[in-house]
């Protein structure tokens, strides 16, 4: 948890659960495993509100909780981790993966799994079906199944899966070993990290639920008709046959989809088109015979390959295994071969894949940082590890001045390292070398925080905008109201030309910029966290090799 | 600091200068007399933002999310300032905040027990749809309410019993009374939590002092949220 995600993490939480949360979030992700006690004499806000903020976190999955680290009867304690606090930025690329695969309906099934954290499959039918049902037209409305099928569509294909059952605060689970937790014993062994969903053997079973009908239309907009309807609702309480079972979103599924999709549009942008629907198939027939982790696919022959193309792809079988012996070939290795049976069994290289995208996310930052000078200076030093000043300014073929302007420029970015290599014991510094290199992993750490940074920055900047214009939203949503009512109510066309000119123009003008600025920030807050997940992605992946 | 002797000139460095670069005769560049500027000047514009359908529906669901979230429960309002002086209508307000949780209704299975928050016990019934145990508490009361005046019906069904006609009108007043008193008490609720509530003579809006005038519209979706 370094000091940029913490302050991410915080204002993440501001804008999505408000102050006090953030507040009750932000002493949890710095303070580590703490009880409720601590929390609220740390904090200083009040039972209530700490108590009602670690709901809100535990319902969203942001916080665990587990039995005290002194043995059962110790205070449970609860622990946020920056990963899933994170993962909110992305929220709208899920949804809009989810309008691509499976239409608006799936598009809303995991738009309200999302903002409720975990929801039984009856209640989340019954919300969409009756959202769907605002939209359609007047009498016409969604039926409950087809609401219930998509939602066993994204089950099956493991976009959805079950919320692991809880472990009892407090019982010494069987999972953990029996080894009693004598006084003599320095930190007895702590319960095992929180049980991942899919060591579940039921995680991706959908519950027999019965639920007939159709999704209900509010037909009038009072509050108190919608109370009353809402109080109806609540007193049917039908038990539909799957209480107790809550589904939440498997975020590892869509981000392997995404970095599927990173590698087929790179093959894509680097070859052509017909290259990356090759890969496509490839990677779709392995889709559910890899494991996240994987280095590798598992080695698919040619034939099969041939078997799997799209029907619009009429390829003939040798020009496939060209296009084939293409993409073993080229330097980025996307491909590689396995062996010769089969017409040939090749393999996608996930983990050099990955590598190669978050190496060309930090040449091009360097480029656009630096200049391409600066850029081809990088390259090099990527490609031939350790090279000399002098070495440097040759095979750049930069005059030596300039080249070392670059160098100077980048060290002191920390972009670039100095590698000293003693000829003598001592490190006199007469008798040493000096070597320039780039270490990928590092470098892409420390841009990895600085998307962070950005990031946080961003939502300052447009949260700083949004107040120093406070007043003037406000008016302009007032009036919005007011000529919504009028709209409503039929008034005539004098009514609202007056009612608008209470905006004046410069006021448009302020307001028309400020609507400019905000979604500015904000795309770019969603195109650096496509940055952040490649590189995220190569981090972890590197992780778990070593 | 013998070495730093200010104004001598020698430049002494701890490692080899040739070999990275700075020549004999060459001038460093000056050194560094304040603290770098806050934004230096950008010789390389950063590149324009993607535009495009995707990133507008993006940047679209994006904004609309975050609206959602702020009308949800899970939206935590911080305790309202202490005003300087106190209102006569703080008494009534207050109950409006506090409302948050109970929209929300967690399956307090999956929570630790420390977590739970007591809702204030109300008198009308609470109708939760997941199985809390107030919930069943609460039906078994109705049911024991009905199952009373069901009771005192039965007997005096009983004792009409000698003329069937009468048995029958009585059987089709009970449903009828039956559906009266579950609108009663549908409709007691309601007066439960608009009109009786602290005893006042006054409808809740009586107390509204204009504080929150405006501020939501939630009508209107069409203006971008912030």
């Amino acid at each position: 948890m370094t000091a940029q995600e913490v302050r991410l993490c915080g204002l993440l939480l501001r804008e999505h659960f408000g102050e006090v949360v953030e507040k009750v979030g932000t002493h949890l992700l710095r303070g580590g495993a703490q009880n409720l006690r601590t929390i609220i004499h740390e904090t200083g806000i009040s039972l209530d509100l700490v108590k009602k903020s670690l709901c809100v976190l535990v319902q969203h999955g942001a916080c665990v909780f587990s039995s005290g680290r002194k043995g059962p009867g110790s205070p449970t304690e609860y622990r946020t981790s920056c990963d899933r606090i994170l993962r909110i930025l992305r929220y709208p690329r899920y949804i809009y993966t989810a309008k691509t695969l499976y239409g608006d309906t799936g598009e809303l099934i995991i738009e309200e799994l999302l903002q409720r954290g975990h929801m039984t499959m009856s209640s989340t039918v019954k919300t969409v079906a009756d959202r769907l049902t605002q939209n359609m037209e007047e009498g016409r409305c969604m039926d409950y199944s087809e609401v219930a099928t998509a939602f066993a569509k994204l089950v099956e294909t493991h976009f959805l899966q079950r919320c692991p059952p809880m472990v009892k605060a407090g019982t010494t689970g069987s999972a953990t070993p029996a080894t009693p937790a004598t006084p003599g014993t320095p930190a007895a062994p702590v319960s095992t990290a929180p049980p991942t969903p899919e060591s579940f053997p039921d995680c991706y079973k959908v519950p027999h639920m019965t639920l007939v009908g159709r999704g209900k239309r509010q037909l009038c907009s009072e509050e108190g008709e919608d109370q009353r309807n809402a109080k109806k609702a609540r007193m049917d309480s039908q038990t539909h046959g799957d209480e107790g079972i809550s589904w939440q979103v498997n975020f590892e599924r869509f981000h392997l989809h995404f970095r599927d999709q990173a590698i087929i549009s790179a093959v894509a942008n680097k070859c052509d088109q017909t290259s990356s629907e090759i890969l496509r198939t490839m990677l779709r027939m392995s889709e559910v015979t890899t494991s996240p982790t994987a280095t590798c696919t598992k080695p698919l022959s040619a034939n099969e390959i041939f078997r799997s193309l799209p029907t619009s792809y009429n390829i003939a079988r040798p020009i496939l295994d060209q296009y084939l012996t293409l993409l073993v070939d080229d330097p980025m290795e996307f491909v590689g071969k396995a062996g010769e049976s089969g017409g040939g069994m090749y393999v996608v290289n996930l983990h050099t894949a990955l590598a190669n995208l978050a190496r060309a996310t930090l040449e091009s930052v360097v480029q656009e940082r630096f200049g391409s000078r600066s850029a081809r200076i990088f390259r090099l030093l990527l490609r031939k590890r350790h090279l000399e000043q002098k070495q440097v300014e040759d095979f750049a073929m930069i005059p030596a001045k300039e080249a070392k302007d670059m160098l100077y420029t980048l060290l002191s970015q920390n972009l670039v390292q100095l590698q000293e290599i003693p000829k003598t014991p001592d490190f006199a510094p007469s008798r040493t070398f000096y070597l320039y290199t780039v270490n990928q992993l590092p470098t892409a750490r420390m841009l990895l925080q600085n998307c962070y940074k950005t990031v946080a920055n961003l939502i300052e900047r447009r949260l700083f905008e949004s107040k120093e214009s406070k007043r003037l939203l406000e008016k302009s949503q007032r009036i919005e109201a007011i000529l919504a009512s009028l709209q409503a109510s039929g008034a005539e066309p004098e009514q609202l030309t007056e009612v608008e000119e209470m905006i004046t123009a410069t006021e448009k003008q302020q307001l028309e910029a400020l609507r400019l600025h905000i979604n500015k920030l904000d795309s770019a807050e969603n195109q650096v966290d496509e940055s952040i997940f490649l590189i995220e992605s190569y981090v972890t992946s590197t992780a778990s090799t070593s | 600091m013998a070495g730093r002797a200010g104004g001598r000139g020698r430049r002494m460095m701890s490692f080899s200068v040739e070999a990275v670069g700075i020549n004999r005769g060459d001038s460093l560049p000056p050194s560094i007399q304040q603290p770098t500027p806050l934004f230096p000047v950008m010789e390389q514009k950063p590149l324009p933002l993607t535009g495009g359908e995707e990133a507008e529906y993006l940047l679209a669901l994006k904004q609309e999310f975050r609206g959602a979230m702020k009308t949800l429960p899970f939206f935590i309002q911080p305790a309202a300032a202490r005003r300087d002086v106190e209102r006569y209508s703080d008494k009534y307000h207050s109950n409006e905040q506090t409302d948050g949780l109970t929209d929300w209704n967690p399956v307090w299975k999956k929570f630790p027990k420390e977590l739970r928050v007591k809702k204030p016990s109300r008198d009308g019934v609470s109708a939760a749809v997941s199985c809390s145990d107030r919930l069943q508490s609460g039906q078994k009361k109705k049911k024991k309410k009905v199952k009373e005046k069901e009771e005192v019906l039965l007997k005096l069904e009983t004792l009409q019993k000698k003329e069937e006609q009468q048995s029958s009108e009585e059987e089709e007043g009970e449903e009828k009374k039956k559906k009266q008193e579950e609108e009663e008490a549908e409709v007691e609720e309601e007066y439960d939590e608009e009109e009786f509530e602290e005893e006042t003579d006054y409808i809740m809006s009586y107390f509204d002092n204009g504080e929150e005038f405006g501020g939501d519209s939630d009508e209107n979706m069409d203006e971008a949220i912030y």
